[in-house]
């Protein structure tokens, strides 16, 4: 079954299409990338996949379950994760908590619980606090676990939503530019990460990103949005040679 | 690690052994301040940790004593049972106020919780039976089963007056309280709390139930001002309806402003500073107006003001963030001393 399945989805604000008829599906354990200019729609799809807007037309399943009367809150539970473009982290936070916001929604502990703490409930603690170290392990900053994330550059931030996500323990995981703003080196260095997530547990990716590099040695499938309008879907060789794409991206008329 | 239990163990002893020291007119000082200290930490709940602003505070303050007066002084029940169901009942009473904080957020969150003054205010006053009308009404010291706090109490030796008493109740309902909140601020909803204070749509998507946080932030915070309330109000021995106030609801913003936001210490602070500054200008100016014309309160008023609006300024994060500051820089000192000097 599809992890995601998107049926003619459309965003309008007032007379602004922002997605106009957008169709794919993503496989369980494929990684899709959907690229385009600025103020193509790929962040205002992302937020329509998260329930954070509301769609004005079309649908979207989740492993065959409409998403339609979700709220954004619910999605974490059911195993969808997501990073932000603008970094979606709590600064004043250690790396260490800002992992296991992450995965509140497996711990489900009530107001009095958690302030009587008892033993139960501490040993859940240090549980989840050991898999929130070792997503940081994966990620290569379990040495500033304890930091708060203010302190971080920007480019360890990054790494500090990757590990949340995977904390969350996600069948579908939604990168929001994931390279944005990182050096040569970070960025082969987060393809390298990506590459082993994969390597390492079952799930769907969609991946959106300006880096065409990081694109196409990455994804399986691209879909290309210009102006919130869909105008390529296949292979990253396929979709590279597109001309369409190439005018949309070079801004020359087809 | 160490060192924490060390201030903590220090903090405790003495906090015990104050009341030995203290003359009857700085004893009393002290209950208030661990009154407020508790009322005060809950308000820290909501605003320092979850990031909404109220100053609907001193409403739940309101409804802790009367709930504590009608439970026992009209019904003469032990304070074992006031006490926690002022506390209760004030509490839900703030899950069921919460939810206007959904869809309003800072400034008009504030306005509106001024409004549950004037409402709760118009209430107090109607609802006679209760509250005793504008006359206002009395309540009883704690007494549980047939021992009260009236009359004083001498142990092994040691003799402790009503107030004496009230101190240590107030002590240990305190120390509870600090447990309470420091387990939950560690805690998977502690962290939602914080989630939701610095970023409410990313709290959202990583699973974060913001609507449920904030009414559970809502109620901790209402019922440890019930708490308190009762307390006070039982301390005080009588109060009219106009006492829950909104300058009432201000000393309290300004008790964990000041103390410092998000820190189980600041609420403490705060309550030490904002109760403790005007009872000690009074002591020093006797029954004199300072300047000719300024009476001690209102000359604690306007420095506590003008250090509110420092505090603001320069330290956010209030005499906490002051003393974290201090031993920061204690510790860059001791450390550049022991690097090798020369070079």
């Amino acid at each position: 079954m599809n992890a995601l399945e998107v049926r003619s989805l459309t965003l309008r604000f007032g007379a602004v299409a922002a997605l106009s008829d957008v169709s794919f599906e993503v496989g369980p354990a494929e990684l899709f990338a959907v690229i385009g200019p600025n103020g193509a729609g790929k962040t205002s799809l992302f937020n329509l996949l998260t329930r954070v807007y509301e769609p004005t037309a079309g649908s979207v399943a989740y492993f065959g379950d409409d998403m339609a009367r979700w709220r954004p809150h619910h999605l974490a539970g059911r195993g969808i994760a997501r990073t932000f473009q603008n970094l979606g982290l709590f600064p004043y936070m250690s790396v260490l908590d800002n992992v296991l916001v992450g995965r509140g929604h497996l711990m489900r502990q009530g107001v009095v619980r958690a302030g009587l703490r008892p033993p139960g409930t501490r040993a859940a603690e240090h549980r989840h606090a050991a898999a929130a170290r070792d997503a940081l392990d994966f990620v290569g900053l379990s040495k500033v676990a304890a930091m708060p994330v203010a302190v971080l550059p920007y480019g360890l931030r990054k790494r500090v939503e990757l590990a949340r996500a995977l904390a969350m323990e996600p069948k579908l995981l939604l990168l929001d530019e994931p390279v944005a703003g990182m050096s040569r080196a970070e960025r082969s260095e987060v393809v390298d990460l990506i590459t082993a997530i994969r390597k390492d547990r079952e799930m769907a990716i969609i991946l959106v990103e300006h880096d065409m590099g990081v694109v196409m040695s990455l994804a399986e499938r691209v879909l290309v949005l210009d102006f919130g309008k869909p105008i390529a879907l296949g292979t990253p060789a396929v979709v590279q040679r597109d001309p369409q794409v190439i005018a949309a991206y070079l801004g020359e008329v087809a | 690690m160490k060192t924490r239990v060390i201030v903590i163990a220090v903090a405790l002893a003495v906090a015990l052994v104050l009341p030995f020291l203290l003359d009857a007119y700085w004893l009393s000082t002290f209950v208030f301040v661990l009154i407020a200290a508790i009322g005060a930490l809950g308000l820290d709940v909501l605003t320092g940790r979850t990031g909404q602003i109220s100053l609907g505070h001193a409403f739940f303050l309101g409804v802790g004593a009367y709930v504590g007066g009608f439970i026992g002084a009209d019904h003469g029940f032990t304070a074992a049972l006031w006490i926690p169901a002022a506390g209760i009942i004030a509490g839900l009473l703030g899950v069921i106020v919460g939810p206007t904080a959904l869809r309003l957020r800072g400034l008009y969150l504030a306005i509106v919780t001024i409004g549950l003054i004037y409402i709760g205010q118009h209430i107090f006053v109607n609802v006679t039976a209760l509250t005793g009308g504008p006359g206002g009404r009395a309540f009883v010291d704690p007494a549980f089963g047939g021992f009260t706090f009236t009359g004083g109490l001498d142990v092994a030796g040691l003799s402790f007056d009503r107030n004496g008493l009230f101190y240590y109740l107030a002590l240990l309902l305190l120390v509870l309280a600090m447990v309470f909140v420091h387990n939950l601020a560690r805690s998977s909803v502690g962290r939602a709390m914080t989630a939701v204070r610095d970023g409410e749509l990313a709290a959202a998507v990583l699973g974060v139930n913001v609507a449920r946080t904030k009414v559970a932030a809502f109620g901790i915070s209402a019922g440890l001002a019930g708490v308190a309330g009762a307390l006070y109000g039982s301390f005080l021995t009588f109060a009219v309806p106009t006492d829950w106030n909104l300058a009432l609801s201000i000393e309290y913003v300004v008790m964990i402003v000041v103390g410092g936001m998000a820190t189980l210490w600041g609420p403490v602070l705060g309550a030490l500073f904002v109760i403790g500054l005007p009872a000690l200008l009074q002591q020093v100016s006797g029954s004199q107006p300072f300047f000719g014309a300024l009476q001690p309160a209102d000359a604690a008023a306007i420095v506590y003001g003008v250090i509110l609006i420092v505090f603001l300024l320069l330290e956010p994060r209030g005499v906490v963030g002051l003393v974290e500051r201090v031993i920061h820089l204690i510790k860059r000192n001791r450390q550049m001393s022991l690097e090798p000097s020369g070079g």
